[in-house]
């Protein structure tokens, strides 16, 4: 993941446009609006030379842009508090219709035949998660996950979803089809799914924390003997397992509605006796999913 | 506000309470999840309120490369520091760095600080500070200090840690700032103390933590009920006369580390001051101290180099000096100790400038009796006949041989006053700088100085946490009794960061009551070039500190004769020399 593309990306999103005064030194004319974000209310525009390298930086007074350096996490911080919930959606149109037609018709007749009354064009819903989860214990550890979550069927993802499809932007309400899980349900499935993840992973630094625990818990013991019903041994007894306890935090670092084509088609299905009904069908290309409505 | 920026209202990480939606086990692993983040995204849902998809991209790369940044063993505080300590002159010491890492990576988060004075344990408590903030392990951070160090911590972390923290001045404040100082003499009365103990504290730091060596006291009760993750406890001084405020201090840090008191004092108290199996006490106390030593070599100071300036006054302005020195002595035999301190002031203010003494003796003569009345005012009369000053003149000749930037000192108003009127008409650029200067003045003061001024005349010693490193010559027009009060002028210029080394210019009135204490604190005690921040343990220690100036003051009233004087000096040196010894030599280090 590159530092300088997202430094780059950042500007250009602020409708600044970084110009290189000399090779690896950029300059970019702040506004005072831009410089508060990033360095508090009191900082005022002014004209931002950085630069990646710390030599370059060093001879030419410029701030540094590196793992770990003050202006790096100045920009990192306010693109954290940005982009919180966003929307996104994969037109119709990059799906061949007839194809998904043909393949509906075929699977619905069976035996018999069927053909197409009306058909129309719909987004299903998925919700796209960014969930941190934190390690707790002995050793900090944090991942980052990315789940989406069926918002029809309130299933987790387990397949990979086309993201290089989505386009940014929503779609015409009235196209949209009402979710069936709550934000809540999904979110707290996605979160089951994560802690499934770390579950499988090596659970020796729980084993380790737990020993650690159970050591430090004796010494405390050992401290407070005769006294282990007050209400001072319990608070340090307390501290002490919320701060060695072995724990995953997992939390919601932002979201996105995405939706998806989803092709409708009222259908009359004539079985091998002749015998005629009418059914209609709601396809899923992403899922892979047909479902009757 | 930026119109592209609507989410920084709110800063990263958001402020909302950790409430959790869900909580379960997952085998041994308790499984907790946050309401929090979840919560705002339903709210910008409900709201409708939806950020660019580009954004959205933006924000999940920076997620991730601030994971991974996080995931770095090294300190993320130093490169972020970089810049700042560049710009402020802080140089990291590998010793510091070392304690940082060792608190945050091996000690969790709960250790005494307890390097010798003078090593930067404040830098120490910073750098782990704004390493846990920087991975967003720390929010609610509080700070609890004497009160005379409160704007002493603030300057520190703003000027070296870019943090601006709160200062406790209203119940309202505990709750209200995230990471606040305050004074642990308030947070240990009501209402406070119920509100403090109420809060969780991310990171709780206490200075100068000898302070709770007695588990009796209501500041070690507080501090034991406070609920915290982490802790930090600095002191220089871990033991002072017993191994039991050893005891004491770690069991607020982590209790049951070295057992119950009984099996302490069984296993490694041989008295109340030497230990027994020191090697298996060290190994306990490496999990939870962290001490460095000078002796190790890890910090080099530059040097101090005194430069004694003898000034002889002139025949009228001795026969003042002789006149105002006995108008005390024989008040000071009348009156005894009650009424000592304006005498003091008297005579040390008789070396500074006669200006200064007509201005005390003027006030003075309010509360005199009707005999000495006639002396006072006739002395007064006289002084205000005196236009020589001897010493203003030798600084006049001294500061035309400096091309650098320069402090004189004084203790007085008055002194302060004349020495700025001399210098301006010999065409120097002076500042001002004394306790009536609010805290933001001080701060502009000391940016003029560095930037314009050639000289700052100071009457504070302490300057509330200014420091003045930039500048390496410093003139001590008068001198102060108290070696803390010296130890505190040449502590403005002459600590970690001190590049060059540092001149100490001294004025010596000759023959007069300040070259005595010259003979007292550059003879015999070698404060001058003593180690920096030594000397308050040593006062600590023999429980002197403010009452050093009335020891001298007695002996100068006792005594006529400069060798019984000197005598008596020699006896006050020997107890201060003999109690750094002592401390020097603490045997619980093993």
């Amino acid at each position: 993941m590159s530092i300088r593309q997202l430094v780059f990306d950042f500007f250009a999103l602020c409708g600044h446009r970084p110009i290189e005064v000399c090779p690896g030194v950029w300059q970019v004319k702040a506004d005072d609006g831009l410089m508060q974000a990033l360095d508090g209310w009191r900082a005022q525009g002014r004209l931002l030379q950085f630069s990646f390298q710390r030599d370059l930086a060093e001879a030419y007074g410029a701030e540094l842009i590196s793992p770990g350096s003050y202006r790096l996490n100045t920009i990192l911080r306010l693109v954290q508090g940005q982009g919180l919930l966003s929307q996104a959606h994969i037109p119709h149109h990059l799906f061949h219709e007839p194809g998904i037609r043909k393949r509906v018709l075929a699977e619905c007749a069976g035996t018999g035949r069927a053909y197409v009354l009306t058909s129309s064009a719909h987004f299903g819903q998925y919700l796209q998660l960014e969930l941190s989860a934190q390690a707790r214990g002995l050793q900090k550890k944090e991942s980052l996950h990315t789940i989406v979550v069926n918002l029809s069927s309130g299933e987790v993802l387990k397949f990979a979803f086309p993201f290089h499809l989505l386009q940014a932007g929503s779609v015409p309400t009235e196209q949209i089809r009402r979710r069936k899980c709550s934000l809540k349900q999904a979110y707290l499935k996605a979160a089951a799914h994560v802690s499934e993840l770390w579950s499988q992973d090596d659970q020796s630094w729980v084993e380790q924390a737990l020993g650690k625990m159970a050591e430090e818990e004796k010494k405390l013991r050992e401290f407070y003997q005769g006294r282990t019903s007050t209400a001072e041994f319990t608070a340090k007894l307390q501290e002490l397992r919320g701060r060695l306890h072995p724990g995953l935090s997992i939390r919601a670092l932002r979201g996105a509605i995405l939706f998806t084509p989803l092709f409708r088609y009222r259908l009359v299905v004539v079985s091998a006796s002749g015998r005629e009904r009418v059914c209609t069908v709601m396809y899923d290309p992403i899922a892979n999913l047909r479902e009757l409505d | 506000m930026h119109p592209l920026f609507p989410q920084t209202t709110s800063a990263w990480p958001p402020k909302d309470t950790a409430a959790v939606l869900q909580e379960y086990c997952l085998g041994k692993l308790q499984v907790q999840i946050e309401a929090a983040g979840f919560g705002r995204i339903v709210k910008e849902l409900r709201a409708r309120r939806f950020d660019t998809w580009e954004w959205y991209q933006l924000a999940r790369r920076a997620d991730r490369l601030a994971a991974a940044q996080n995931q770095t063993q090294g300190l993320l505080a130093l490169e972020h520091l970089r810049e700042r300590w560049q710009e402020t002159g802080v140089i990291p010491y590998e010793h510091q760095i070392r304690t940082a890492e060792r608190v945050i990576h091996e000690l969790h988060g709960q250790a005494i600080l307890a390097d010798e004075v003078g090593l930067g344990k404040t830098i120490e408590a910073g750098l782990i500070l704004t390493e846990y903030m920087l991975r967003g392990l720390v929010k609610k951070v509080l700070i609890l200090t004497p009160a005379n160090l409160i704007w002493q911590w603030y300057y520190e972390l703003y000027e070296k840690f870019g943090l601006a923290a709160g200062i406790q001045r209203t119940p309202w404040d505990w709750t209200y700032a995230d990471v606040l100082i305050a004074s642990l003499d308030t947070a240990k009365r009501e209402p406070h103390a119920s509100i403090v103990k109420s809060i969780v504290y991310d990171l709780l730091i206490i200075d100068e933590a000898h302070k709770l060596k007695n588990s009796s006291t209501a500041s070690y009760r507080l501090v034991n009920s406070l609920q915290k993750k982490y802790c930090l406890m600095l002191t220089a001084t871990p033991v002072q006369n017993d191994l039991k405020e050893l005891y004491n201090l770690i069991g607020l840090i982590k209790p049951g580390q070295l057992g119950s008191y009984q099996s302490f004092k069984r296993r490694f108290m041989a008295d109340k001051r030497t230990p027994k199996n020191p090697r298996e006490l060290r190994q306990l106390l490496d999990q939870v101290m962290i001490r460095n030593r000078r002796e190790e070599g890890t910090v080099r100071f530059t040097e101090r180099i005194v430069h004694p300036i003898i000034v002889a006054l002139g025949p009228r302005e001795q026969e003042i000096y002789l006149r105002v020195s006995e108008f005390i002595k024989s008040r000071g035999r009348r009156a005894g100790p009650s009424s000592m301190l304006p005498l003091i002031t008297l005579q040390r203010e008789v070396c500074s400038s006669f200006l200064a003494v007509a201005l005390t003796l003027e006030k003075m003569m309010a509360s005199l009796a009707e005999a000495e009345l006639a002396e006072a005012a006739a002395l007064l009369k006289d002084l205000a006949e005196v236009k020589q000053n001897s010493k203003c003149d030798a600084l006049e000749r001294l500061v035309a041989q400096f091309s650098d930037k320069a402090i004189i000192f004084t203790e007085y108003r008055a002194s302060q006053e004349y020495i700025r009127y001399r210098l301006e008409r010999a065409g120097y650029r002076t500042l001002a700088f004394d306790g009536s200067l609010s805290r933001g003045q001080k701060q502009w003061v000391r940016h003029l100085f560095q930037r314009e001024a050639q000289f700052l005349v100071s009457t504070e010693s302490g300057g509330e946490g200014l420091n003045f490193q930039f500048c390496n010559l410093v003139v001590n027009f008068d001198l102060p009794w108290n070696p803390m009060r010296l130890e505190q002028r040449i502590g403005r210029v002459h600590r970690l960061g001190q590049m060059r080394d540092v001149h100490i210019y001294n004025l010596i009135t000759k023959d007069t009551v300040e070259e005595h204490i010259m003979y007292l604190l550059h003879k015999k005690i070698n404060m001058f070039e003593s180690i920096i921040g030594e000397l308050d343990a040593i006062l600590l220690h023999l429980n002197l500190g403010k009452s050093f100036e009335s020891e001298i003051m007695k002996i100068f009233l006792e005594h006529e004769e400069r060798e019984q004087i000197q005598a008596q000096l020699d006896g006050l040196a020997e107890k201060i020399l003999s109690s750094r010894d002592e401390i020097r030599a603490a045997s619980w280090e093993g």
